[in-house]
């Protein structure tokens, strides 16, 4: 009993102090959103006077409603597109058979390998001409192939049995049948991981979309960071702070309520 | 529990007609990806390959054909060097460190205590802080005079570190944060693959009255290997294209201590309009990548144990 | 193994399938067309849309903002449309890649160093064309300031956020050295010898450091011109293309010395590259005296809780000061939208030329106005009751010789050449050669500076 109470002892505490360690930046961040000028400077860890003022002007500077709301449909939008022509692309490579195929995989896998910077100015040059700026077809089009998406449902589509696709074959499922019938849900984990992954990825996206947009209509809210420092005039840290945890609220309230989907969707693997 | 299947091995259709039916289902499943990868891709990749035989005015359009010369400059310029050598610091200080850390939480929150479920939230909230917010929040804790960090040593009378401005802490703090910022995600995977071994293993081990770290290291660790492959990969690639925390803590200084390669190319190409070595340096970075995915794939593949 | 060789012969085939696409379809730009496609009339109601693209943030993008809702109140025919577009970098690389487009702007606003490139890109309308037309009265503007955007006796861009670099220092800090807070350091030998004064240490480290100077290419222009030097040839790149750096002679090693060897017997501070560090220092009291623009004046005395002096940048004790370059931005017009919307931007220039609009951006954000009437109006006169030092920075601008040294440096790649410097004065403080870091300082702009009229010639 008392090893086992030892042990609980060392995991508690181990747990506590790396949860402090990690979530201080968070903490610290939301603290100076609500202080007022003079604490900044004073350097203090809590606002000796609340106030609110800071979340105003950040509000005030820019249409940060706006641009979450776009951030979301263009995350949204990239995490869909990705899904679906990964999910093709994948079943593809796992499941059918034809000359060349291998050899295609290998081509598909080498984009991997292409940093995006190595195309970013012929892509914007290209997207232009298009006439896709400031818009969100220019913001997520681009981003729909994923070879990482395609290699990681691949990999899954492997552990699928054969038995189940020889079964399909006996109820008369066509390719699109089967993947959708069968291979999607026995996969959930994998699409629940990419479909996270690409999101966060696109929402994370900065560059690109200060490149893309020359007006507030598509602008996602990365950039609207950007714009709370001025550059030859005092940063306002508060202000800057608050824009700063308006921006992670939402997503850390989807991330909480998301984790228990995110966990159970993670370990249903385990159970077959 | 069925047996995966070695795509090589399964029995290769006989009939053509499958497999001719199969390239067309192929074709069209792969089409819009195909197209994509080609547009976006391929196509600007080789137009790099192009840009970087020549140089470019400050428009990007008038072009002088330069040969190899790009590539030339490049092999003898120090700065060049300077940005080669903390690129691959980078990503020493930050892939295995990320992996430890990431791995040591996950194993923590893996125990069935009470509220566990509390500090797995915790710990999985990096992954919804952009990189500029997180950016943002490090610079402040990192700045020289009201930043927290210098705060805290300058109350325990101990001399303040300049960690962004101090070539030789700088990289030392952008690894940090990047760190941080990535904590997140690969928490959330590992702590998914730890879940998904199969618990009868270690109720075998028990048995045997194996400890703690015994089973860690015969049963966990090469039960998780295939997740582990993936996180290292995620986390190398990360590595390599980090930008946003650069532009912002440091942008690339003090003296290109944190000139990381990608940031060097953004350099090159958006702020000093050189197209040509820009390009030039983005073909070399492309060329290591490839070579050190093929390297990981031969290698590491192999000691990754698929059930 | 075969897979790897079928796979690569199939990825070169495709590459050099590719190539002869890419490399066609370069060949073939470079046509310029007969006559200017412009964007088509954007129209909101009645009034003609004017798109102002500017890279205003924080607290002057509040005042902007104000400036552009009065005049769109104040009149039927046009309505601006104030879009932020980041950094003065990161505006300029789009604009860079912008073509005709029905967003194409009509108006930019773009960092003084982008001067050349600016002119030099094809897509602009020289100001002095509208001026021309309209038989605008240029003398109403400040000279110190139109000098630098006029080139062979064209005003190319209008004059918008002008700053000027100061030195701003604590007051009361002088008082408890035994320093005169009236008379703050005009030589470099006064500046060493007030910056020693100043500097408190406490054991091993320093509580307050005496001087410090932001790692930021134009206050070394800036210190530099103030001496008279140039930075390059051909009179500053003013009488034809630059091809050589002279900023490595002997005015820049003034400069670099007097750093090093402050930096040398410790009363030199450094805080890197942001902005923001180097006030916080200030406020915090560990730096007595700092280069500042003179657009964050106002705001420094506000924050402050202690008395602040705003005086002239330092000049060498050998030379008289010859006055300031100005920095900050200008406006310019683009040829990408049709005649009409190009009206609607010069309006709004002319408007924001005005003494009543310049008082407000001058009180309002701490640039000089770019008309000097406005420090008539009651506006003004009221702030300068409240902050006597803002005079300084006009008396400093108004008071500038002119010459090439002051008019500033005309290349392409003043950007690229500042990071050198940047990198010289991180380099120096490491322990460098003051000299050597200068020359490799040298060797990079001049590099820079081949690469692009290499290219200019075609």
């Amino acid at each position: 009993m008392k090893e086992i109470r030892s042990k609980k002892f060392i995991f508690y505490t181990l747990l506590i102090i790396s949860a402090l360690v990690i979530f201080f930046p968070i903490f610290y961040a939301i603290s100076v959103s609500f202080m007022s000028e003079g604490d900044v400077r004073a350097r203090k860890l809590w606002p000796s006077d609340f106030t609110f003022s800071n979340y105003g002007s950040a509000f005030e500077q820019m249409p940060l409603l706006h641009y979450l709301k776009n951030s979301f449909i263009v995350s949204s939008v990239v995490m869909i597109g990705q899904l679906i022509l990964s999910s093709l692309a994948a079943y593809t490579f796992a499941f059918l058979q034809f000359k060349g195929r291998n050899v295609l995989f290998f081509i598909f896998i080498s984009t991997m390998l292409i940093p995006w910077e190595a195309t970013m100015i012929p892509n914007f040059l290209m997207v232009q001409g298009l006439g896709w700026t400031n818009s969100y077809a220019g913001l997520t089009i681009p981003f729909f192939a994923t070879a990482f998406g395609i290699f990681l449902l691949r990999q899954h589509f492997l552990t699928v049995p054969y038995e189940l696709r020889e079964a399909s074959l006996i109820e008369g499922l066509g390719h699109f049948g089967f993947l959708t019938r069968v291979v999607v849900p026995y996969c959930k984990t994998s699409f629940i991981t990419l479909g996270v992954y690409s999101f966060l990825t696109t929402w994370n996206m900065y560059l690109w979309p200060l490149l893309v947009t020359s007006d507030d209509s598509a602008r996602t809210v990365q950039i609207g960071m950007k714009q709370l420092r001025s550059q030859e005039m005092a940063t306002d840290w508060g202000g800057v702070m608050a824009g700063a945890t308006i921006i992670v609220i939402p997503t850390l309230i989807l991330l909480f309520l998301g984790q228990k989907q995110l966990q159970q969707g993670l370990t249903k693997g385990a159970i077959k | 529990m069925g047996l995966a299947r070695n795509i090589n091995q399964e029995p290769k259709s006989n009939k053509t007609s499958v497999r001719k039916s199969d390239l067309k289902v192929g074709l069209l499943f792969l089409a819009p990806s195909i197209l994509l990868f080609s547009v976006f891709l391929f196509y600007p990749l080789v137009r790099t390959v192009y840009y970087s035989f020549h140089i470019t005015d400050i428009t990007g359009e008038q072009s002088v054909f330069v040969g190899m010369e790009n590539y030339l400059f490049l092999f003898q310029d120090p700065v060049f060097y300077e940005s080669l050598k903390a690129t691959f610091l980078f990503v020493l200080y930050t892939v295995p460190t990320s992996i430890g850390v990431d791995l040591f939480l996950a194993l923590l929150s893996n125990e069935k205590l009470k509220g566990i479920g509390f500090f797995r939230v915790i710990f999985s909230s990096t992954m919804g802080i952009s990189a500029a917010a997180s950016a943002v929040i490090w610079l402040f804790l990192f700045h020289p005079s009201v930043g927290f960090f210098n705060n805290v040593l300058n109350s325990l009378n101990l001399p303040v570190v300049q960690w962004l401005i101090n070539p030789d802490w700088a990289l030392l703090s952008v690894s940090i944060t990047t760190i941080w910022m990535n904590l997140g995600f690969s928490f959330l995977i590992l702590l998914g693959g730890l879940q998904n071994i199969d618990q009868t293993l270690y109720e075998s081990a028990a048995i045997d009255g194996a400890g703690y770290f015994s089973r860690l290291w015969r049963i966990t660790l090469p039960s998780l290997s295939p997740t582990l492959f993936f996180i290292t990969t995620v986390t190398l690639i990360n590595a390599f294209q980090s930008f946003g925390q650069i532009d912002i803590l440091t942008g690339g200084g003090p003296n290109d201590a944190t000139n990381l390669l990608v940031y060097s190319i953004y350099k090159e190409a958006f702020v000093n309009y050189h197209f040509g070595t820009a390009s030039a340096q983005a073909i070399i970075l492309f060329v290591f990548i490839f070579i050190l995915t093929i390297l990981q794939f031969k290698f590491a593949e192999r000691k990754v144990h698929y059930q | 193994m075969t897979l790897l060789k079928k796979g690569t012969a199939v990825l070169a085939a495709g590459f050099m399938a590719m190539s002869l696409a890419a490399c066609s379809s370069n060949s073939s730009s470079g046509n310029a067309s007969e006559k200017k496609e412009v964007a088509p009339v954007e129209k909101e109601g009645d009034k003609t849309v004017v798109r102002f693209w500017h890279a205003m943030g924080g607290d002057t993008q509040k005042v902007l903002g104000d400036i552009v809702q009065d005049y769109n109140e104040s009149q039927e025919k046009y309505e601006i449309k104030a879009e932020f577009q980041g950094t003065y970098e990161e505006s300029l690389t789009k604009f860079r890649s912008t073509k005709t487009s029905k967003t194409a702007p009509a108006l930019v606003q773009s960092s003084e160093i982008t001067t050349k490139y600016m002119i030099d890109s094809g897509k602009i309308t020289p100001v002095q064309e509208w001026m021309d037309k309209d038989n605008y009265d240029t003398s109403q503007l400040e000279e110190a300031i139109t000098n630098y955007y006029t080139v062979d006796d064209k005003m190319y861009s209008m004059p918008f956020n002008s700053s000027t670099p100061v030195l701003i220092y604590n007051k009361d800090a002088f008082k408890e050295a035994g320093l005169d807070p009236e008379k703050a350091p005009r030589t470099y030998s006064e500046l060493q010898k007030a910056a020693k004064a100043l500097t408190k240490k406490e054991g091993n480290s320093t509580k307050q450091y005496g001087f410090s100077m932001l790692n930021y290419g134009w206050f070394f222009e800036e210190l530099l011109a103030t001496q008279g030097g140039l930075y390059v040839d051909q009179e500053n790149g003013r009488e034809g293309t630059a091809e050589k750096a002279k900023f490595q002679g002997k005015e820049g090693e003034r400069v670099f010395n007097l750093l090093n060897d402050m930096n040398k017997e410790g009363s030199l501070g450094n805080y890197g590259t942001n902005w923001d560090d180097i006030r916080a220092a200030f406020q915090s009291k560990q730096v007595a005296m700092y280069l500042d623009s003179s657009a964050g004046v106002r705001n420094t005395i506000d924050t402050a809780d202690f008395n602040v002096g705003v005086a002239y940048i330092p000049h060498p004790d050998e030379v008289d000061s010859e006055g300031v370059i100005i920095g900050g931005a200008s406006l310019w017009m683009t040829n990408m939208v049709s005649d009409e919307t190009q009206q609607g931007a010069w309006d709004f220039m002319k408007y924001l030329a005005t003494k009543e609009v310049q008082a407000k951006w001058h009180t309002g954000t701490g640039y000089s106005s770019i008309n000097p009437d406005a420090y008539e109006e009651e506006l003004v006169k009221e702030q300068y009751k409240k902050y006597p030092q803002l005079q300084v920075t006009v008396e400093q601008l108004q008071s500038t010789k002119k010459s090439p040294a002051t008019q500033g440096a005309l290349i392409t790649v003043l950007p690229e050449s500042r990071e050198a410097i940047v990198k010289a004065l991180e380099s120096m403080y490491e322990g460098k050669d003051p000299k050597q870091a200068l020359k490799e300082a040298a060797e990079a702009t001049e590099r820079a500076m081949k690469l692009s009229n290499r290219t200019a010639q075609k």
